[in-house]
């Protein structure tokens, strides 16, 4: 549905995405998942016809975005980040209002209105102006406008920043029901645990870069059976470097002053790492093992931590 | 174009909720002109003067200090002054009081003195408290003392006879008679030099004074439709401010991410602006003739003048747009603009009080034109007047759409991405 070969999009000097490629099946729910700053947005922008590539090719649904983009607006919706819509409006004067910008009749969109305010647990409250709404409400408003028309394929940028709990299963909930329609859903998202939980499948972007894709099982694999072990302490570059190198069962993620990312078969074996850390008089101000999941991926792969 | 009156009528909900800016817009000519004419023009139940009160003491009490007297308050003199009698003391007591604009004293003797031939002198005191309507006693008894003189100097003689009769109490037919052809030979030796009368008094229906006054610019016919001008494009620019809303809102992003091509959501400005600049204009327009009773002119060609003024004024608006980026450079150039526009193109002061110079720069103004369409139609102009401003307006105001259309759909694109 969604086909992605050497996207590239720089800003000035900065590289913001740097010649990407990705497939997103039919139904598929795909997970872009990196930190803040990493392309997410630039590449969503790119795909919704927002931002014009420096190089590369987007189809969407077998049409080439550059020739037929009026023609793919027609079959896509999106989700922005900050809420987009008329706060002086109720809920239902937007729905109807973005609906028929995109073309639904009047009888269908009262239909799918009282179907999804239901589904979110809205419904009682359509008539409210949106300036009323709390934020998680106003959370479930923005995801409805972009699937009011039921697109068939739906961009998802970020669309749980911010909202408890409950809102956010309930937002899940409502795009995997999509999913389970036959849309396609590109998710970005910095959070570990959304990406695990929702997706079929993940693409880790960094830089502009996509280090790793697959499904949650395949990703973890990269790291294999490892564990992945972070060492915090004052300590520099050489120190660490020395130290490591006569610990042939750990494998360098990354090394900076101050913090070691190792990946290391058998956990048992760090008490011998950190004797070799105090017999050189090095102070470890922490030590923290990551069992294999999205996240010591995520490390293995970036050689640090999603939050950072 | 269903894209453009989908996005007009979202619009107009959107004012429809939150209606304050656009409402105070549209107030401030409506007190401007209320303040307006409040200090320098009245309406037209306040035309008329209030009666002047004048106290008058007739020390005299002859046949001719009564005749003058009574002469003040004859014809449309009786509607201006409001005369009472009384003895000299209260009388100037009355005056101390303020109870009166004048007192009119009438001395002893003034018939005798008159009869006589001789000199005589009447006095007015004037309340200084009032600035007017002592003056207006002032310039009544200079006229009616100025008719009398004339009055004894050219019948001199045949007062002289009447006075003999009078005093001899000789009224007899034959003299009467005498008296009467003597009249009457004088008037008509004198006739040839007044007659035909160079000031003549004409009497008109109210219908036809009606007729008059709706070709006659009122104070308050020239201020709403000029301060109207003005706030005409605050309102236009209260649409068009919503375009940079929308566009740091996302809700301009989320919709360029639609099937809705970005020249429509300019456009929709557009059409909103110019439908709710005619909205407010025909509001005005209406207030203004109930309540400062403005004749605007033949119904159809006050709603083109509507029309094409508030096209022209969306497109210049628009056209202003394509070159701002942010609210806060809006504020400044759109408030600008439209006020130096204002103070040249009459809205503030009329044009007509410009030097030449400036006055050709007038031109070059909406307002000027806007203003000048209203007065012509108010006036009764002939269509074949009308028409070339009204034309010129819609040509250029389209003309600007487009380019604002253009140029505010490049600058879109630019700056969607915040």
């Amino acid at each position: 549905m969604l086909k992605i070969a050497h996207l590239s999009k720089s800003f000035d000097s900065l590289k913001a995405v740097d010649d990407i490629s990705f497939e997103v099946k039919e139904g598929e729910i795909f997970g872009f998942l990196g930190p803040n700053g990493a392309g997410k947005t630039t590449t969503i922008s790119m795909i919704s016809g927002l931002l014009k590539p420096d190089d590369g090719i987007i189809l969407v649904d077998s049409l080439d975005l550059k020739t037929q983009l009026r023609k793919i607006k027609k079959i896509m919706g999106v989700v922005p980040q900050d809420m987009a819509f008329y706060e002086e409006l109720s809920a239902k004067e937007n729905l109807l209002f973005w609906g028929k910008l995109q073309g639904v009749s009047r009888k269908t969109l009262d239909e799918r209105i009282q179907y999804y305010l239901d589904k979110t647990g809205l419904l009682g409250r359509e008539n409210d102006p949106l300036k009323k709404y709390s934020g998680g409400m106003k959370r479930r408003i923005n995801l409805i406008l972009g699937l009011i028309h039921q697109p068939r394929l739906l961009l998802l940028d970020e669309p749980t920043i911010g909202i408890d709990v409950q809102t956010k299963l309930n937002i899940y909930e409502v795009i995997r029901e999509a999913s389970s329609r036959g849309t396609t859903i590109l998710y970005t998202t910095h959070n570990l645990l959304e990406a695990e939980e929702l997706c079929h499948r993940i693409a880790i972007i960094d830089q502009g870069k996509i280090l790793a894709e697959g499904t949650l099982s395949e990703l973890i694999q990269i790291v294999g059976e490892k564990d992945i072990v972070v060492i915090s302490g004052t300590f520099d570059v050489d120190q660490g470097q020395k130290i490591i190198s006569s610990f042939k069962e750990a494998t360098v993620i990354s090394l900076r002053e101050g913090q070691l990312v190792i990946s290391l078969e058998a956990s048992k074996r760090m008490t011998t790492l950190l004797e070799e850390f105090f017999k050189e008089g090095i102070s470890v101000d922490d030590v923290s093992i990551k069992q294999p999941n999205l996240e010591s991926v995520f490390l293995k792969l970036t050689g640090k931590e999603l939050r950072e | 174009m269903k894209n453009i009156f989908l996005l007009t009528g979202k619009d107009f909900r959107r004012k429809w909720r939150n209606p304050v800016v656009i409402i105070g817009f549209l107030l401030i000519p409506f007190v401007f002109t209320l303040i307006f004419a409040s200090i320098f023009g009245a309406s037209e139940d306040e035309e008329a003067l209030p009666r002047i009160s004048v106290i008058t003491v007739d020390k005299d009490k002859s046949l001719l200090s009564r005749f003058f007297l009574s002469s003040l308050s004859q014809g449309e003199l009786k509607k201006l002054l409001s005369l009472q009698e009384a003895e000299e003391a209260k009388g100037r007591k009355l005056l101390d009081k303020g109870k009166a604009s004048a007192l009119l004293i009438i001395p002893e003797n003034f018939g005798d003195h008159l009869w006589e031939g001789r000199e005589v002198e009447i006095l007015l005191l004037k309340n200084p408290a009032e600035q007017y309507l002592p003056q207006i006693v002032q310039e009544i008894c200079d006229t009616a003392s100025l008719l009398f003189s004339s009055l004894f100097s050219v019948f001199s003689d045949e007062l002289d006879t009447i006075k003999g009769f009078v005093d001899d109490n000789q009224f007899s037919d034959e003299n009467v008679s005498m008296i009467s052809i003597k009249f009457k030979s004088k008037f008509e030796s004198i006739s040839k030099y007044v007659f035909p009368p160079v000031i003549s008094l004409t009497e008109k229906t109210r219908a036809e004074e009606e007729k008059e006054e709706a070709s006659a610019l009122t104070i308050s016919s020239y201020i709403l439709p000029a301060i109207a001008v003005m706030f005409l494009l605050f309102i236009c620019n209260v649409v068009f401010e919503d375009i940079l809303r929308e566009k740091e809102s996302g809700t301009l992003m989320r919709m360029t991410v639609s099937p809705l091509k970005l020249s429509e959501f300019i456009w929709s400005k557009i059409v909103t602006s110019a439908a709710i600049g005619m909205i407010c204009t025909l509001v005005l327009i209406v207030l203004g003739r109930f309540i400062f009773s403005i004749q605007w002119g033949h119904p159809l060609l006050v709603l083109a003048v509507v029309f094409c003024l508030n096209i022209v004024m969306a497109g210049f608006i628009a056209f202003l747009y394509s070159f701002v980026r942010t609210e806060r450079q809006a504020g400044a150039v759109l408030s600008s603009v439209i006020l130096v526009m204002a103070l040249l193109g009459g809205s503030m002061i009329p044009v007509d009080n410009f030097p030449p110079l400036v006055q050709t720069f007038s031109k070059f103004t909406l307002n000027y034109w806007g203003i000048l369409a209203f007065h012509k139609t108010m006036l009764q102009d002939p269509i074949r007047e009308i028409f070339p401003i009204l034309l010129s307006m819609v040509v250029v105001g389209l003309l600007l759409s487009l380019l604002g259309s253009y140029f505010l759909e490049k600058s879109l694109r630019k700056g969607l991405l915040k």
